[in-house]
């Protein structure tokens, strides 16, 4: 918890970026998408959680004080308010930056009966990292999770969109394989399933 | 209670009392009518009750048809709750007692119990609460959550991250109330911090008020801390002069020292906010560089003197070509008996108080300067801030213009050549190009004679308008239109006599007042500066014309009351030409100053809060200060050595207290006839309109 306490020395303290040093990296993409996303709600400060996805892709996976800062500029918003959303979610990166793939594992009850914490220690040991830390070649983020509402299937990891389960010594190492031989960011790509349902058409009406 | 429609009420049972409340009033709020009282801490009556800390749990029924009460299975939180027909609710159950208790224990598992050194310890909602509602012991035995302690939010708040018990009061006024939405939470559970984006500065302009309304003792005031513990202080009711709003504050003093200072309610002007500038900015009552006593030049030294030396000299060297400049915080009393020193005493007229590029003749200025009251401001359709940074001059006209704008959909717009807080929330801003206010409204002008169908010749046309401001025939049309839907404001202030050709964009503005009927509003600056302008102290020549006269050797004598015009005057070649002219200077101040090298004698002043006084702040509103804290020297109040001085050049019946002198006022002027002593009124009294217009 007391990652998360943060409270640094007040010499270190930033300077909120002033509207001119904003260095903003949206991609045209992104700036069509925020105009689709301001159709759909009544104001932009219902955009705050969308934004913040895109955010999160175009910023490689990890909100920092920058993507933070767009995102309120983008929705004029204050840079307090979006962060607060922000680091209130925990989907949204904002702690660390994180690798390439991040695995989730579940050890919430259902997955710890059905042995989530051995899971947990090969995966540990596999890679060399503990929770919350990143492998050293930037590829594997490690992260423990509350339920993932998959029980049936415990276990469970979450990487990117998608979830394996049950899983064991066997099929973790084929799935470690197969992730380092994939080329795109999961972390990203799930951060682009999102806002591509987010912004696609309207369901009801 | 106050009367009220029986339409718009309800009937409800309150601990088995009977009463008629408005429909929709809170419960908390409810209960208060009978005295009784819900322990609270997220509720605020001044903000949007959000339910976060469920201290306010209270047992609510229904009466049912056969006149038994139903209760809810569960206890409610009654500052979510609105009152509706029938409605039976307990604040004294078993089990609403038990359901504090929780709540408490919950809360103070995290909460470091540090009250011994903790600066609310005393004034604690939540030590109260705790005494009152609270378990006894804790059961808590694991170790408590742990963050660094005194982490400096900014320069005048520091945060003790433990302490919070995240009720988000703090957070919500950066939101609602101050509008800068400086604060917000971080992260969530027990890792909820208030903080600002990432962990900069907290830049508001009313940061100090979060410090009173945190009800534990997180958020504390830096300047403040550890100085001394609420029982040992003493407090007195008093005014803020930084600005011409007068906010009501406390002035808490330990050891005639004062210590801090506090919004008080004055639901009229300033509600129970200060901004930072009022509620940190009394350095000088307890500075070093504070005046003791009265001194003489003797050389390039200055040597103490008694007051009657300083006196015999003052009468030896002032005369009629004389001449007085007044700062901003000199009492109603004190600029009444320098006006009748300089006229009776010496013979001269010669005194200003402004410090404008542009002095306006008697003639030329606006007849009205304050239409709305700041209350009133909340209720408009419409308020156009022309020129003016409000946030900056006048905060707490500001806050209510903010407050109309978020909670009664006030239109606000903003016209100005630079970037206003107000910008932020403004429903329309005509940013113009620098010095270009005067063609604006003109321009401005034009389009409500437009809108009215009246006559438009001799204006410059909407293409020329747009050339030298840069801003849109229809943006001018629109806030024609705005104006024209009627309950409108213009707000401008003093500050636009430092712009182009003020005295013709005024006039455009009160004409454009006058054909939409909206009120028209040119407030006053300083502390006391509409004071001096409804006593009409400025008769003679201006503030220019004293400082170009002593510069040209044509003044033989200049008395500067509460004021360093090296610092004040636009022109500061010509403040040192004139300082440096003038034979004889007369410095009457509070701190030593840079325009006191240059004095003959120097007077030592008392601070506002140190001698009884009235102040009439932006809208008339008379009110009065009496003394809280001694004079750290042989201090004395303006009006005391104004008056004292009189009788040695003039022998007469001199005025012993202040409470005096405002009678003469009160007999002579009658815009101040109800603003005497006795019958001054809690919350100030308004200056009477005077038909004809006494100062023009
Ligand atoms: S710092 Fe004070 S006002 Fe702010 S959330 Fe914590 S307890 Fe409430
Ligand atoms: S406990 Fe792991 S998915 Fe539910
Ligand atoms: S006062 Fe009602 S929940 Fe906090």
């Amino acid at each position: 918890m007391s990652d998360f306490l943060q409270l640094g020395s007040p010499n270190e303290r930033p300077r909120a970026p002033r509207l001119d040093e904003l260095d903003l990296k949206f991609s045209d993409q992104a700036l069509a998408e925020l105009d689709e996303l301001y159709s759909h709600y009544p104001d932009k400060k219902s955009c705050i959680l969308p934004g913040l996805w895109i955010a999160q892709r175009e910023y490689g996976g990890y909100l920092n004080g920058e993507a933070i800062a767009e995102v309120a500029y983008h929705l004029k918003r204050s840079y307090a308010e979006v962060e607060g959303v922000a680091t209130f979610y925990s989907m949204y990166n904002t702690v660390h930056a994180v690798g390439k793939h991040m695995i989730e594992v579940c050890t919430c009850l259902s997955c710890q009966v059905c042995g989530a914490y051995p899971v947990a220690e090969y995966l540990k040991k596999k890679l060399g990292v503990g929770f919350g830390e990143t492998t050293e070649d930037g590829v594997f983020t490690l992260h423990e999770v509350e339920c993932l509402n998959a029980c049936d299937r415990a276990p469970v990891l979450q990487v990117g969109s998608s979830y394996h389960g049950p899983v064991d010594e066997k099929s973790i190492d084929a799935l470690l394989e197969n992730l380092r031989a994939q080329e795109e960011s999961t972390v990203i790509q799930m951060a682009n399933d999102i806002v591509k349902v987010q912004t696609g058409p309207l369901k009801s009406k | 209670m106050a009367t009220v429609a029986a339409t718009d009420t309800v009937n409800i049972v309150i601990n088995d009392v009977d009463l008629q409340v408005p429909k929709g009033e809170l419960v908390v709020e409810a209960v208060k009518r009978l005295g009784h009282e819900i322990p609270i801490f997220c509720y605020h009556p001044r903000m949007k009750p959000v339910g976060m800390c469920r201290m306010c749990l209270v047992e609510v029924g229904f009466k049912q048809p056969d006149g038994s009460v139903r209760k809810m299975p569960k206890p409610q939180a009654g500052c979510t709750l609105p009152v509706s027909e029938g409605m039976v609710i307990y604040t004294d159950t078993e089990m609403v007692h038990r359901d504090r208790k929780g709540v408490l224990e919950f809360l103070l598992i995290n909460h470091p119990l540090d009250c011994p050194v903790c600066d609310r310890g005393g004034e604690c909602p939540l030590q109260n609460n705790t005494i009152f509602y609270g378990p006894s012991t804790s059961r808590y035995i694991d170790i408590k959550r742990h963050a660094p302690k005194a982490f400096p939010l900014s320069e005048y708040v520091t945060l003790d991250l433990e302490r919070c018990i995240q009720c988000g009061r703090c957070v919500r006024f950066t939101e609602e109330i101050s509008g800068d939405a400086q604060l917000a939470f971080r992260f969530r559970g027990a890792a909820m911090q208030p903080s600002t984006f990432k962990l900069t500065d907290f830049d508001s302009k009313f940061s100090g008020n979060v410090i009173e309304i945190c009800p534990v003792g997180a958020l504390t005031s830096s300047k403040y801390r550890f100085r001394a513990r609420p029982w040992d202080l003493e407090t007195s009711e008093g005014l803020c002069l930084e600005c011409g709003n007068g906010c009501n504050v406390w002035l808490d003093h330990r050891a005639a020292k004062l210590v801090r200072v506090n919004g008080r309610t004055n639901e009229a002007i300033n509600e129970e906010w200060t901004c930072d500038k009022g509620k940190f900015g009394h350095d000088y009552y307890n500075s070093s560089k504070r005046l003791t006593q009265p001194l003489r030049r003797e050389g390039d030294r200055f040597v103490p003197v008694s007051w009657g030396e300083a006196y015999a000299e003052i009468a030896a060297h002032l005369g009629a070509k004389s001449a007085a400049l007044v700062g901003s915080t000199v009492s109603n009393e004190g600029l009444f008996c320098l006006q009748k020193l300089f006229k009776d005493g010496f013979g001269s007229e010669n005194i200003d108080h402004r410090w404008t590029r542009t002095l306006p003749a008697a003639g030329e200025r606006v007849a009205k300067r304050h239409e709305s009251s700041i209350a009133s401001l909340e209720h408009k359709k419409t308020v156009l801030v022309f020129g003016a940074d409000l946030a900056n001059s006048q905060p707490i006209v500001h806050l209510r213009v903010r407050k109309g704008w978020f909670l009664n959909e006030t239109r606000v717009v903003v016209a100005h050549s630079q970037t206003t807080d107000a910008d932020s929330f403004a429903n329309l801003l005509l940013s113009c190009k620098p010095g270009s206010l005067d063609d604006l409204a003109m321009g401005l002008e034009r389009a409500v004679a437009e809108a009215q169908k009246t006559d438009v010749q001799g204006f410059a046309s909407f293409k020329d308008t747009e050339k030298t401001t840069s801003v849109k025939e229809s943006a001018l049309r629109e806030v024609a239109a705005m104006l024209l839907e009627g309950n409108a404001s213009i707000v401008c202030t003093a500050s636009i006599y430092n712009e182009n050709k003020p005295v013709e964009t005024l006039a455009a503005l009160a004409k454009i007042a006058a054909a939409t009927g909206a009120e028209f509003n040119v407030y006053a600056e300083g502390g006391n500066d509409e004071g001096a302008m409804a006593l009409g102290v400025m008769t003679g020549r201006n503030t220019h014309e004293i400082l170009q006269d002593c510069a040209m050797g044509d003044l033989n004598a200049l008395w500067l009351v509460g004021a360093d015009p090296l610092t004040l005057h636009p022109s500061r070649r010509l403040a040192e030409d004139a300082l440096e002219a003038v034979p004889f200077l007369v410095y009457q101040g509070l701190l030593e100053c840079e325009a006191m090298g240059y004095a003959s004698i120097v007077l030592p002043m008392e601070a506002p809060g140190e001698h009884d006084g009235t102040y009439t702040n932006i809208e008339g509103r008379v009110q009065r200060m009496q003394q809280a804290v001694k004079n750290p020297g042989d201090g004395k109040p303006a009006w005391r050595v104004f008056s004292e001085l009189l009788v040695r050049i003039k022998p007469g019946r001199p005025s012993f207290s202040a409470k005096e002198i405002m009678d003469e006022i009160a007999a002579t002027h009658p815009a101040f006839a109800e603003a005497t002593y006795d019958k001054l009124e809690k919350e100030g009294t308004p200056l009477k309109p005077v038909i004809e217009n006494f100062y023009m």
